[in-house]
This record gives C-alpha cells, sequence and structure tokens, in this order.
C-alpha cells in the first residue's frame, strides 16, 4: 500500500499511518494475512524516522489491527478485537461527535449527515467486495 | 547504565570569540535514541556549539557533557564512540577512496564492511578514484560512509547538506533512516543543524531553535506542528484584524491569515463572531515555525 504523509495537517505522523492502515483494512485495500511494509524500507522511503513507523505499528498492535509474528514481519489480522463492546462504542462515540461537530461547522444539517453516513457505508461495502472477488 | 540519561547535555554554555558571544547562555538536552534538530540563521552559534562538543573549541564557561563525559577530558573516550560530518568534508588528496575507508577504519574499534559494501554500491562510488577527482556530492557521500559504518552511537550532522543536488541530498536521509538506524534504536542518537528543514522534517523527534547564541524554542516536533497553526478566513466584509494573542495577522482583502501559538481554538472562536464564509485550519512545518520564532524573538524583546 501507498502511503501519504502530511506534515500540515496537525496530526502527528505515527497517527496518521495507523488512520491509513485501518482505512485500508476497513476498504480491502489490505486484506487479512497480507504483510504491512517492514519499518526500515517504509521509513526510508517516507523519509520519517523508523521510531515513528515502529510507533504506528505498536499502536496497531495494541488495538488488535495487526499481529506481528518474529521473523516475519506485521501482518493484517482477521477482524476480532481485544476490547469489549462497550470500550469498542465508546471509541466509536469519539470520533462520531467528531464528525457531528464538523457538520455542525459547515452548516450540515442532521438529515444530510445522517444520509451521507449512509452513503459512505455503502462506499465501502462496495469498495470491500470489489477487493474480495 | 541508565538508558534515559541524555547523550548530549549542554549547560549554560558560553564561547566567546573576542568580544563577540557566539553562544551566550546555550542549555539542550538529547536523549538516547532521538533524532534532534538544531536550528538556527548564519551566525546564531550551531557550529561553534557543534564544536564545543567535540573538544575542536573549548566553552568559556558552563558545561557540556557527551555521554555523561566531558569533551575536554574524556576526548578519546568520547569521540570512539561518535561521527561528524561537516558542510565541508576535506580528505588527503593523494588517497584513493578505498585509501581513505581504511585510513578511517584504522581509528575505529568497529568497522562494518557490510554497510561499507553497501554505500559503495548505492552510492555508486569507484573505490579506486583518487579523492580529488570526487564532486562535491561524492565526497560528502564518502564521509557519510566513514560516519556510518564504525556504528557510532552519536551522529553528529553540522549542514551535511547544503551545496549537494536534490537527489544526493535525498539519498544522505534515506541513508542515515536506513543504514544508521537500522541498529539498536537506544544506540542510534543523531543531532542535526540545518536549514534544510524541510528535508529532515520527518526525522525530527525534537528540535531547539538557537538564535544570538541563545535556546529561542524548544520542543518536540509534533507538539509544536500541534501548537503552531495558521488560520485562513474569507469573511463577506472586511473583517477585522484586531485579534487578541494571534501570533501574526495578515490581511489581503476579505481574506485574512492568522498564526496561532497554542491558542487556535481561541482564535477560531473569535473569527468565528465575525461569521466567516470560509475557515481553514492547517499546522506549520517545522521550517514554517522557524520561520515564525522571528516573531517570536521580537515578541519576547
Amino acid at each position: 500500500m501507498i502511503f501519504q504523509i502530511d506534515f500540515k495537517s496537525g496530526t502527528p505522523v505515527y497517527l496518521q499511518l495507523v488512520e491509513q492502515i485501518r482505512h485500508a483494512a476497513a476498504s480491502g485495500g489490505l486484506r487479512t494475512g497480507e504483510p504491512l511494509p517492514s519499518i526500515r524500507p517504509l521509513a526510508e522511503e517516507l523519509r520519517v524516522n523508523r521510531n515513528t513507523i515502529a510507533k504506528a505499528y505498536a499502536e496497531l498492535e495494541s488495538q488488535g489491527v495487526i499481529e506481528t509474528l518474529p521473523g516475519k514481519g506485521c501482518f493484517l489480522k482477521a477482524v476480532g478485537t481485544p476490547l469489549t463492546k462497550t470500550a469498542r462504542n465508546d471509541l466509536l462515540v469519539q470520533e462520531v461527535d467528531r464528525a457531528v461537530v464538523a457538520a455542525h461547522h459547515l452548516q450540515i444539517t442532521d438529515d444530510e449527515l445522517l444520509a451521507l453516513v449512509k452513503k459512505r457505508l455503502e462506499t465501502f461495502e462496495r469498495k470491500n467486495n470489489a477487493a474480495h472477488d | 547504565m541508565n538508558t534515559d540519561a541524555p547523550v548530549i547535555e549542554i549547560k549554560n554554555l558560553v564561547r566567546r570569540y573576542g568580544k563577540h558571544d557566539a553562544v551566550d547562555g546555550l542549555s539542550l538536552n538529547v536523549r538516547p535514541g532521538k533524532c534532534y534538530g538544531f536550528f538556527g540563521r548564519n551566525g546564531a552559534g550551531k557550529t561553534t556549539t557543534i564544536k564545543c562538543l567535540l573538544n575542536l573549541l573549548r566553552p568559556d564557561t558552563g558545561t557540556v557533557r557527551v555521554f555523561g563525559l566531558d569533551p575536554r577530558t574524556n576526548e578519546v573516550a568520547i569521540k570512539s564512540r561518535i561521527a561528524y560530518v561537516p558542510d565541508m568534508v576535506a580528505f588527503y588528496p593523494w588517497m584513493s577512496v578505498r585509501d581513505t575507508l581504511e585510513y578511517l577504519a584504522s581509528f575505529r574499534q568497529n568497522w562494518n564492511q557490510d554497510i561499507e559494501k553497501d554505500l559503495l554500491t548505492r552510492f555508486q562510488l569507484d573505490a579506486t578514484k583518487k579523492t580529488t577527482s570526487l564532486s562535491k556530492g561524492q565526497r560528502t557521500q564518502l564521509a557519510l560512509i566513514g560516519a556510518i559504518c564504525p556504528e557510532p552511537e552519536l551522529l553528529v550532522l553540522d549542514e551535511p547538506t547544503s551545496g549537494l543536488d536534490p537527489i544526493v541530498r535525498r539519498e544522505f536521509i534515506e541513508t542515515v533512516i536506513g543504514a544508521y538506524q537500522s541498529g539498536d534504536p537506544t544506540r542510534r542518537t543523531v543531532f542535526v543543524s540545518t536549514h534544510l528543514i524541510a528535508e529532515f522534517e520527518g526525522l525530527i523527534d525534537e528540535f531547539t531553535i538557537i538564535d544570538q547564541g541563545r535556546e529561542l524554542l524548544t520542543m518536540d516536533a509534533d507538539a509544536a506542528r500541534d501548537r503552531f497553526k495558521k488560520i485562513r478566513a474569507r469573511f463577506a466584509q472586511e473583517p477585522k484584524t484586531n485579534l487578541t494573542g494571534a501570533l501574526r495577522v495578515k490581511r489581503n482583502g476579505r481574506e485574512l491569515e492568522v498564526l496561532a501559538n497554542g491558542n487556535s481554538e481561541q482564535l477560531l472562536a473569535e473569527l468565528k463572531t465575525q461569521q466567516p464564509e470560509e475557515l481553514k485550519v492547517e499546522a506549520l512545518s517545522l521550517e514554517e515555525i522557524f520561520v515564525a520564532s522571528d516573531i517570536l524573538k521580537k515578541a519576547h524583546a
């Protein structure tokens, strides 16, 4: 997969990597069991510190998105998370709140927001189906 | 051994040339495994500071410690664990690339032959070539090979990529990330002084901006990008420009560009009271933060 780093986004670089890998995993860009790039070549390619990549992978591992197989590297895990349903809900609420706040400032009505969420769910589903065909 | 003990520790360093204070009370700490940026304008005191680390200059007052040791009394012990790439590198003109590397290796307890071979191939350097026939880029590449093969715990870079072409600069940074950082991460610390801040942006964990020999700003890079923001706003009418605590406000017709220093939320709220048609926030890059630090300085003065 190809990563895009933006130093001006205000999001720390390691979190940008985390988000892009989670996005790829959710949209079929990265499939279960597929390896992630190893740290050194990825760090060289993006010209970011190796610690940054290592930190991103450690974060993804703690979130249960990837697993490290000693001597083999990091792989995308089958869906299944160590977090409880309540913890998962809490995490999602934060993300939803962010979207709600953004919608408010962009003067998007509640109905428009809900319609958009539905549309995005369909888009991801389509991408996922396409990836598995 | 305490693994968190700073690799470089500078306290109230003062170094004068005659009556001119080149470094005037500088303090900073570099922790192991970090890549530390050292930014400043020409003549800010960067090279003088670096020379004090290497015992090429002695401090007038204040203390400098590298691996907890005083460079004045433990020069050899320190130098055996560090490597230094200056902006101008010179080699003995009668030596070939191979001779030069062998000569450099003769001072070192450890010399990684595999890295040497890899890098010679990567840079397409002909080992039989005389150093006098090397270009500036090739000279820097040779210096970098000489710095990385001993696998030093600390790599000190002083304007290493200035005057080089973009491809050589890119390879230089990739080599620091790849070949140098591939070892034990806690024993791979980089201290880099540079004006080409954008190129090193992804590498820098923490930085100090030095101005007229004094520390102007020391921050974690992510925290700095979080604190310094640029807000762009467009209004239906010409907007008011008196915003509380803005680092800088630029107006162009109905548009405003506002620099925030940790107060972007408050500035955004203030701007919103003027009903903007469009409002955008982005982080400042380290280079922009460096430029903005000039405004900070004037605010302090």
